[in-house]
């Protein structure tokens, strides 16, 4: 196993986009095993872009991530299989919608881990139940809700068995009445020790979940800490203002 | 107008020309439609690949194809392949090869734009959530990225083999017995000209129309198989 530890240093992480802007400025951050860690902060504040340089999904500019002691862009690294152990959960789901429910499950498990369809299925169909869309097994996703769809999709992130999840907005697509079932089954996960990093816009969740929060802006960290502190006595201003706008939205 | 007679029909010498003639043209426009197909998936992922070299060559290839002439790159091959008349089937293939070859490059650099566009039409997001599970790229291609591109592809040659139904009439310069050339053919016998002409639109326009009708009825079928 490439990965021993499920810590995540990061260290100087840069991206600049090809028109120049600066979308993650000289981040560092040391983010916990076992921990749940939620990213917040206004809009185009670069928090996605973070989070998908956890993957190498999006190519950092310069810095560098490491997973315990392993630099994900070393040479020699196979991130190819290091990604096998990162779940992740996009903000508009990326189903694969030739697919079934079951083998958007199954899919991963038989080409990446090699696993024969059986046992791919009999830990999908597991998984399905976890998610309680079981019955919806031979349905193609066009044909779910979006809270649905989103379930689907954690729980595809889960056939590989992750060490790590990584969730970019997850509930931002959905409809007010569909975010409860996804947090539900998010809550799920971090209850299980599930290390977790969360871009979200849901304070409730960051609140009663999150052990380590941190606030961007600008593409750079401006505050980070226990949510108690982050939400109850922040210092910086731009946090404050933050919480404050968003608190009022709701 | 003057008056037209077609009572030549009435002998099935004719009709046969005609029909051995619009079979040709049919075998012509499949074949170099599928072998198209096939050598077109090399351009289209040249032009896909990271690689700037590849890429250069390819743009280069589908360029300077799609902006010359077809009948004058048939001619160009077809001077640059001199082979011995070589008949097999009744089909001299010193002027079927070269002909056909030319008109394959010719599908291929169309095709593989064709697949160029609908591989960029699939979402980039299925690119990362398939990567994102630890798929190679050329997993992520075949199993998440071809079939869904496949539902965009498929229409399209269709046209492609509409239009290229209509350029086999250019095999006439090479002799080769097209709809075109046996047009010609009747015409010389009969000297009936317009009505050759005539009788070889109106076969061509019943080639190519059911043929269009035919895609879109599977395009709109398969849109809706999408929305399921």
């Amino acid at each position: 196993m490439q990965m021993l530890d499920n810590s995540i240093k990061i260290v100087e992480l840069t991206k600049t986009f090809k028109d120049g802007t600066v979308a993650v400025d000289h981040v560092n951050l040391e983010l916990k095993s076992g921990e749940v860690t939620v990213i917040i902060g206004p809009s185009g504040s670069g928090k996605s872009t973070l989070l998908r340089m956890l993957n190498l999904i999006e190519t950092p500019t310069s810095g560098s991530v490491l997973y315990g002691e392993f630099d994900i862009m070393g040479k020699g690294f196979d991130i190819q299989k290091h990604r096998q152990n990162i779940g992740m959960v996009f903000q508009s789901f990326n189903l694969f919608p030739h697919l079934t429910v079951l083998d958007n499950l199954n899919v991963g498990q038989t080409t990446v881990l090699r696993r024969t369809t059986e046992a791919a299925t009999e830990i999908s169909r597991d998984l399905l139940k976890q998610v309680g869309l079981i019955e919806k097994e031979k349905n193609y996703p066009a044909q779910l809700s979006g809270g649905q769809k989103q379930r689907i999709a954690i729980a595809r992130a889960l056939s590989m068995h992750p060490s790590v999840m990584l969730f970019d907005e997850p509930t931002s697509a959905l409809d007010p009445e569909m975010i409860g079932e996804v947090l539900n089954v998010m809550r799920t996960l971090a209850k299980a020790g599930m290390t977790m990093v969360v871009v979200t816009h849901e304070m409730g969740f960051a609140k009663e979940f999150g052990d380590h929060i941190i606030v961007m802006d600008q593409g750079k960290v401006i505050e980070e800490g226990r949510p108690e502190i982050i939400f109850e006595k922040p210092t910086n201003a731009r946090t404050k203002e933050f919480l404050k706008r968003v608190i009022e939205k709701i | 107008m003057t008056n037209m007679d077609f009572s030549f029909l009435l002998e099935g010498y004719y009709i046969q020309i005609f029909l051995r003639g619009l079979g040709m043209t049919l075998l012509l426009a499949v074949m170099s439609v599928m072998l198209g197909t096939m050598l077109g998936i090399i351009p289209a992922l040249m032009r896909l690949s990271k690689n700037k070299v590849f890429q250069l060559i390819a743009t280069a290839y589908v360029e300077l194809i799609r902006g010359t002439p077809i009948l004058v790159q048939v001619l160009l091959i077809y001077s640059f392949f001199r082979m011995p008349v070589t008949l097999v089937f009744g089909i001299d293939l010193s002027s079927f090869i070269p002909g056909m070859l030319a008109l394959l490059i010719n599908s291929s650099a169309y095709v593989s734009e064709v697949i160029r566009g609908g591989i960029n039409a699939v979402d980039k997001g299925q690119t990362e959530a398939a990567e994102s599970l630890g798929m190679s790229k050329k997993q992520t291609m075949v199993k998440i990225i071809m079939p869904q591109a496949v539902k965009n592809i498929l229409p399209a040659l269709g046209n492609e083999f509409v239009t290229m139904i209509k350029e086999t009439s250019i095999f006439m310069y090479l002799g080769i017995a097209e709809l075109m050339y046996s047009a010609i053919i009747v015409r010389t016998s009969t000297y009936a000209v317009k009505e050759s002409y005539v009788i070889a639109a109106v076969l061509y326009f019943l080639l190519t129309f059911p043929t269009s009708k035919l895609m879109a009825y599977f395009e709109r079928r398969m849109k809706r198989a999408d929305a399921r």
